[in-house]
């Protein structure tokens, strides 16, 4: 028995993505097991580790690029990370524990990790190829978009929240937007009626312009090939410079499924993070566990977490836990947790301030909150958000519940 | 430069003395009252009411011009209107087709001159009062025992006594200041025992020794026992008795055929045997005992009687006329009294003579030069308005009282005064149940304008002084009916220069042929010239020629004012009310004041500071009850009689006894739409006296299912007429209202019942916040115009408690609203929320006032504020605005 000897030669780690999830992953190990990982971060985009959700604040002109940074690639590379940008992987041979980028280099692996993320949906109708139909997913789309100059009608297709942040950063730059949502009201899973209206009027006056309930049918495109309108199934066009898709992210599972992981929707992980392969994990909007993808930041830092855990040997297990959404635009404030479309031996509680464009709805259940929406004033977000994942008995406030934990707070007191 | 005037508090009987200032601006608001230190009610003390005595110095809804059928008339019309109304009715059916129904709350000369021109020129006896409705009961009982109606005690015995027998008072809320110099004198002298005798558990048994919670009305077998009681314990003055009084021995055989022992009455009292013996070994202990009686005891188909039995335990005893003894009989009213001392009651002729007294008509006639007298007793109040209704009575004016509140059975006095040819009220407010009937509106003085005398229950006179104008064309009624006299072509006996001149002819009657043989002579005064009685100092009368000092305690000497000089024993047979309960009407009800109202709330209901003691019209019950009918505390409940039907919020309370309920007597039309308690109330009077029983009726008690309960507080005046219960909560700031809807009010019909005026509605478009909470029947609406507080709803299904204080404290605020201030609109109060500024970071909701209170406590990094307050911690989108928030504080401190 030969005893196995520690040596200085550090296990070479790769992640596959410089997204968030990939460029945050990369950082927090370079910081905690340098000792022990070669880290190689790879990422298509020619930009590395900078924070995605930023890039409506981008584009509607409220940080400039140099705000971007989520890490610190200097102090990664400094600590001997070997960083790529601009350069694709194209294929993974589990086998030979070995992949291969577009530029041609091949490189080894002890550990691997994917984390590509996902890209913008594209509907399947005519027109989705043209090179004036992006999405809103990339630094690049932040450049596209910004390079339309003047005043020019842009459409978005999706009112959810990633549309409703790219109308309002084009129609801060001075464009005409129209949002197309096949709903009846914007984020129809995050909001109701109520709340929608209100965000509604307020987009509105922001110079954002609606769809509801309008579904593109055809993209048409000129002579040129670029979109020239957007034609709605009732037959109406709408002239239109660009067209940005918002109507959801598809995960990118290619390269996994290429290197035959298992995957679903996405690739398949445990609560380690371990895909169907040995010492391949996955992470980020690419993962899928326990039937479900991952769009928000929130379970992916957690995921995070996990896999240094488990990269450093320890034990450490992935939980699904409910996530409140919010807008990221400037001057909305809104907030949404739990079940919000209420069943039918659900109560709800509603407060609402027209004038003031402050609303809240709660969703009771025997004696639980199971769901909250707030827009205008979210300060009591977390609150109720711990109420949902504490399962706090609420039965006593349920007088007060609505105005607030202060109010909760000075009963109980 | 303000001038402080001496004058007389215008509420109970106690009559304290208050000094009332007057601003040298008229445009000042009045200071608070204080009370006069020299005053011999209260040495300068005063309760709540008296003390918020300027608040109700106002000129809300105060009648400002005669009415004649609802249009604005001159005095002179309406004098010419009225005269030859009353010179055409006597003349087609005779003198008693025109009555008086006065008040306890009018001067003595506004009494004296309307008895005058009734029972003298008019001719016609028809002159009675509310105070028929207070003491009438304790008159007759003191003119039965004493020949006379005299009160023959002062304050100081009750301060001096050994033994304090309370029968049928609350004094503690309906006689304040007695109250209070009765508990200084049981602080001073732990000894002194106090017996309180109420069917209620009240704030005055709260220095009682002993509480007998007696079934109601059996009070007069309580003192048919001591009676007989002071017989088998030796207690019987003999003397006293033998020389002194008559019919001594039927009297006592009568006590002790109807209680002859103590199980006996004990069991027809509903009281511990032991408490009995208790009351009658303190009896036989005290010789310094006085009984202190006031409504319980008068309002009672046998009041007379209740009274008597009082009477003939101190007769038998010989505790009268002595320090710290005798039968004190406490009136409701400021100037009960007076009205009692001018004969202003229909029972009476005047100064203290009846009809019935050998002499006396001839003296009246003469002293008056009367060219009419009246020859017999008239109509007493209850009868007088079944006359009228009836047809006989068919002019009726009233003044400064309320019938459609106070009298029993308000479905009958709406009969009457529907029926009447001409009702004239006179009344300084515009808005009473009563002005809503007149068709002649006469605008009168008010407490503060109004110039004259007034008698308390101790028999001492005082004034009350007019120190501010009298506002619009307001007269002072003493000066309306004279008036009304000289339109009638009696000038000659009604052309005073001034009211002291009707008081010396008071003075002047009262001494007429006097010589002692009644009571009341105040002949000192007969001559008083205008600087006098400006200068007049509270006496206790009789003040007769050559004793300027008055009297401080009647009977000393044993002479009564009976024709041989004797006090008469009145043997009573104790009864119980009238009615009795029954499987339809099982509940007993019992009606009563409370301490910071007062009667119809005409002038108490103009101090919002009032209304904070209770702000609501109630019923009490007893928890037991309220859970056999399903009633909770604060749910409307349904109150019926064979008469009528009130609808009143319970007050679940163990202070009334199983199968009684309680009910306050205040609250009119103009402040509730249900809770008029005389319309429970039988037209049963007793029998002597003509005082109705309005402390008993048989009433059945319902819980009201599926309702809503609101409060509404509003900038604008709101009427609900779809409501089943309202009450209006007086208010400086706005108008605060409870209401009780039927089941079925949506935020949507809200809207429509308290959307501003179109106007109102263009200043904001926005202007709705709304809260609704199914599982707690919880629905909320607040209104908004031009950015402020408008009209605020609370709805619910069950009562709920919402002090409205604060949001009423919104209506007045010319601030603007924040969020908070908002959502604390729909709340009722403002919480202790920490404003966190503008949310920076979304994902843990931290504010900008978050950041910066972490950054001036050392957290100057985005790493250090991310470890403190977790912002930027998990999107991070935040950072680059944190980032700014760093040097910004730096900046500051630089």
């Amino acid at each position: 028995m030969h005893k196995v000897v520690k040596t200085l030669v550090k296990e070479r780690l790769v992640i596959v993505g410089g997204g968030m999830a990939g460029s945050k992953l990369a950082y927090e190990l370079c910081r905690q097991q340098s000792e022990r990982f070669h880290i190689t971060l790879i990422g298509e985009e020619p930009q590395l580790g900078y924070n995605r959700i930023m890039l409506s604040s981008l584009l509607a002109e409220e940080v400039s690029s140099a705000d971007m940074a989520l890490v610190n690639l200097e102090e990664m590379v400094s600590s001997g990370a070997t960083l790529i940008s601009g350069d694709p992987v194209q294929g993974i041979s589990v086998e030979k524990k070995s992949l291969t980028l577009l530029s041609g280099i091949v490189m080894s692996y002890d550990k691997l990790i994917i984390a590509t993320g996902s890209r913008a949906t594209m509907l399947p109708i005519d027109g989705t190829q043209a090179s004036n139909v992006i999405g809103f997913r990339q630094w690049q789309d932040v450049n596209l978009m910004s390079a339309i100059k003047g005043s020019q009608p842009v459409s978005v297709i999706g009112g959810g929240l990633l549309g409703l942040e790219a109308a309002v950063g084009l129609a801060k730059r001075g464009h005409q937007v129209t949002v197309f949502h096949r709903s009846k009201w914007l984020l129809n899973r995050q909001l109701d009626t109520e709340s929608a209206r209100m965000l509604q009027r307020k987009l509105e006056a922001m110079g954002v312009h609606f769809r509801l309930g309008a579904s593109p049918q055809t993209l048409l495109q000129n002579e040129k090939g670029l979109v020239s309108h957007v034609k709605l199934t009732d037959g109406e066009q709408i002239a239109t410079k660009m067209v940005v898709m918002a109507a959801g992210i598809t995960p990118e599972v290619a390269l996994g499924k290429k290197a035959g992981l298992q995957v679903n929707r996405a690739i398949l992980v445990d609560a380690q993070m371990k895909t169907s392969c040995q010492d391949i994990f996955a992470l980020g909007e690419c993962c899928e566990f326990d039937d479900q993808t991952f769009g928000l930041v929130a379970p992916i830092w957690t995921q995070i977490n996990v896999l240094l855990a488990v990269l450093a040997g320890n034990h450490a297990r992935f939980l699904i836990e409910p996530v409140p959404t919010k807008l990221k635009v400037s001057g909305v404030n809104l907030f949404s947790v739990g079940r919000i479309q209420p069943n039918q031996d659900d109560n709800c509680i509603v407060f609402n301030d027209v004038g003031s464009n402050h609303y809240r709805k709660l969703v009771v259940n025997d004696g639980l909150l199971v769901g909250a929406i707030l827009y205008g004033n979210v300060a009591d977000g977390s609150w109720y958000f711990q109420l949902i994942q504490n399962k706090t008995n609420v039965s006593d406030m349920l007088d007060l519940l609505v105005f607030g934990e202060a109010y909760c707070q000075s009963k109980v007191a | 430069m303000t001038t402080t005037v001496k004058t007389t508090c215008p509420y109970c009987g106690v009559g304290c003395g208050v000094n009332l200032s007057l601003p040298a601006n008229p445009n000042e608001v009045v200071p608070p009252v204080s009370g006069d230190l020299d005053h011999p009610a209260n040495f300068g003390r005063l309760c709540v009411k008296g003390s918020s005595l300027a608040q109700t110095i106002k000129s809300d809804d105060r009648l400002l011009s005669p009415q004649i059928d609802g249009q604005v008339a001159t005095w002179a019309r309406a004098i010419d209107t009225i005269a030859d109304k009353i010179s055409q009715v006597v003349k087609d059916h005779g003198p008693d087709a025109f009555a008086f129904y006065l008040s306890g709350q009018i001067l003595t000369e506004d009494y004296y001159v309307a008895n005058k021109l009734a029972k003298g020129f008019i001719g016609t006896a028809n002159v009675d009062t509310n105070s028929r409705l207070c003491m009438a009961s304790a008159v007759v009982g003191y003119k039965r025992a004493f020949g006379s109606d005299t009160v023959p005690c002062n304050y100081d015995d009750l301060e001096r006594c050994d033994l304090l027998i309370m029968v049928g008072s609350n004094a503690a809320w309906t006689h304040p200041i007695l109250f209070q110099r009765i508990v200084a004198a049981k602080q001073q002298r732990p000894s002194m025992k106090i017996v309180v005798i109420d069917p209620r558990a009240t704030a005055t048994c709260d220095i009682a020794d002993l509480h007998l919670a007696i079934r109601p009305g059996s009070d007069a077998a309580i003192f048919s026992f001591l009676l007989q009681e002071s017989a088998r314990m030796g207690l019987v003055d003999d003397v006293f008795v033998t020389q002194h009084t008559n019919q001594f021995d039927a009297t006592l055989q009568q006590a002790m055929e109807s209680t002859p022992d103590v199980t006996t009455t004990a069991a027809f009292c509903g009281v511990d045997e032991h408490d009995l013996m208790t009351l009658s070994q303190w009896w036989a202990s005290n010789d310094k005992a006085v009984t202190f009686y006031s409504q319980g005891v008068n309002q009672s188909s046998s009041g007379v009687d209740k009274c008597n039995a009082i009477i003939n335990c101190h007769l038998a005893t010989a505790r009268l006329g002595k320090e710290g003894a005798g039968p004190f009989s406490i009136t409701g009213q400021p100037n009960a009294m007076g009205g009692r001392e001018v004969g202003g009651l229909a029972n009476q002729l005047a100064a203290h003579m009846d009809f019935a007294t050998p002499g006396a008509l001839d003296l009246v006639q003469r002293f008056w030069q009367a060219p009419n007298m009246a020859t017999q007793n008239g109509l007493k109040a209850v009868d007088l308005f079944q006359a009228i209704e009836a047809g006989k009575v068919k002019v009726l004016w009233i003044m400064s009282t309320n019938p459609m509140v106070s009298l029993p059975d308000t479905a009958q006095v709406r009969r009457a005064l529907e029926k009447c040819e001409l009702v004239i009220v006179s009344d300084c407010k515009a808005h009473t149940d009563t002005t809503a009937m007149a068709d002649v509106l006469l605008p009168a003085t008010g407490w503060s304008e109004k110039d004259g005398t007034v008698t308390n229950s101790e028999r001492r006179i005082s004034r009350q002084r007019g120190l501010l104008p009298a506002p619009g064309d307001a007269k002072h009624d003493w000066w309306a009916i004279c008036e009304v006299a000289k339109a009638m072509g009696y000038g000659s006996a009604f052309d005073y220069q001034g009211v002291h001149e009707i008081f010396a002819e008071h003075a002047g009657l009262s001494a007429f042929e006097n010589n002692g043989t009644r009571d009341f002579d105040i002949g000192h005064y007969r001559h008083i010239t205008q600087a006098q009685y400006d200068g007049f100092t509270p006496t206790q009368w009789p003040v007769p020629e050559g004793k300027p000092e008055g009297t401080k305690r009647m009977f000393a000497d044993g002479h009564f004012f009976t024709q041989d000089g004797r006090a008469q024993f009145v043997p009573i047979n104790p009864s119980l009310p009238a009615l009795k309960a029954t499987q339809q009407w099982p509940f007993v009800l019992n009606t009563g004041r409370l301490r910071d109202q007062w009667h119809t709330m005409t002038r108490t209901g103009d101090a919002p500071s009032l209304a904070k003691h209770t702000a609501q019209p109630y019923v009490d019950i007893h928890p037991e009850d309220a859970q056999r009918l399903g009633i909770i505390d604060g749910a409307l409940t349904r109150l019926s009689s064979p008469h009528g039907e009130v609808r009143l919020k319970a007050n679940v309370t163990k202070s009334t006894p199983q199968g009684q309920i309680f009910v306050p007597i205040h609250w009119t039309q103009q402040f509730a739409n249900a809770a008029v308690v005389s319309n429970l109330i039988p037209q049963t009077v007793d029998p002597l006296s003509g005082q109705p029983e309005s402390k008993h009726g048989v009433v059945q008690v319902e819980r009201i299912p599926l309702l809503q309960y609101a409060l509404v507080v509003s900038s604008r005046p709101q009427s609900f007429s779809e409501a089943l219960y309202w009450c209006v909560i007086p208010s400086d700031q706005g108008f605060r209202y409870e209401v009780v809807w039927p089941n079925g009010v949506n935020l949507a019909r809200l809207k429509e019942a308290f959307s501003p005026l179109q106007e109102a509605l263009c200043v904001e478009r926005n202007h709705w916040l709304e809260y609704t909470n199914p599982m707690t029947g919880q629905l909320r609406l607040a209104c908004l115009a031009g950015g402020r507080l408008d009209t605020v709803v609370y709805l619910s299904h069950q009562p709920e408690v919402v002090s409205a204080d604060w949001l009423l404290s919104k209506l007045a605020s010319s601030d603007a609203l924040s969020e908070l201030d908002r959502i604390a609109l729909l709340v009722g109060l403002p919480a202790n929320v920490e404003d966190k500024g503008n949310i920076v970071c979304s994902c843990y909701q931290i504010g900008s006032k978050q950041i910066e209170k972490a950054i001036a406590s050392g957290s100057e990094t985005v790493e250090a504020l991310g470890a403190v307050l977790k912002c930027g911690t998990n999107c991070g989108s935040c950072i680059p605005e944190l980032k700014h928030f760093i040097p910004k504080r730096m900046e500051l401190s630089a």
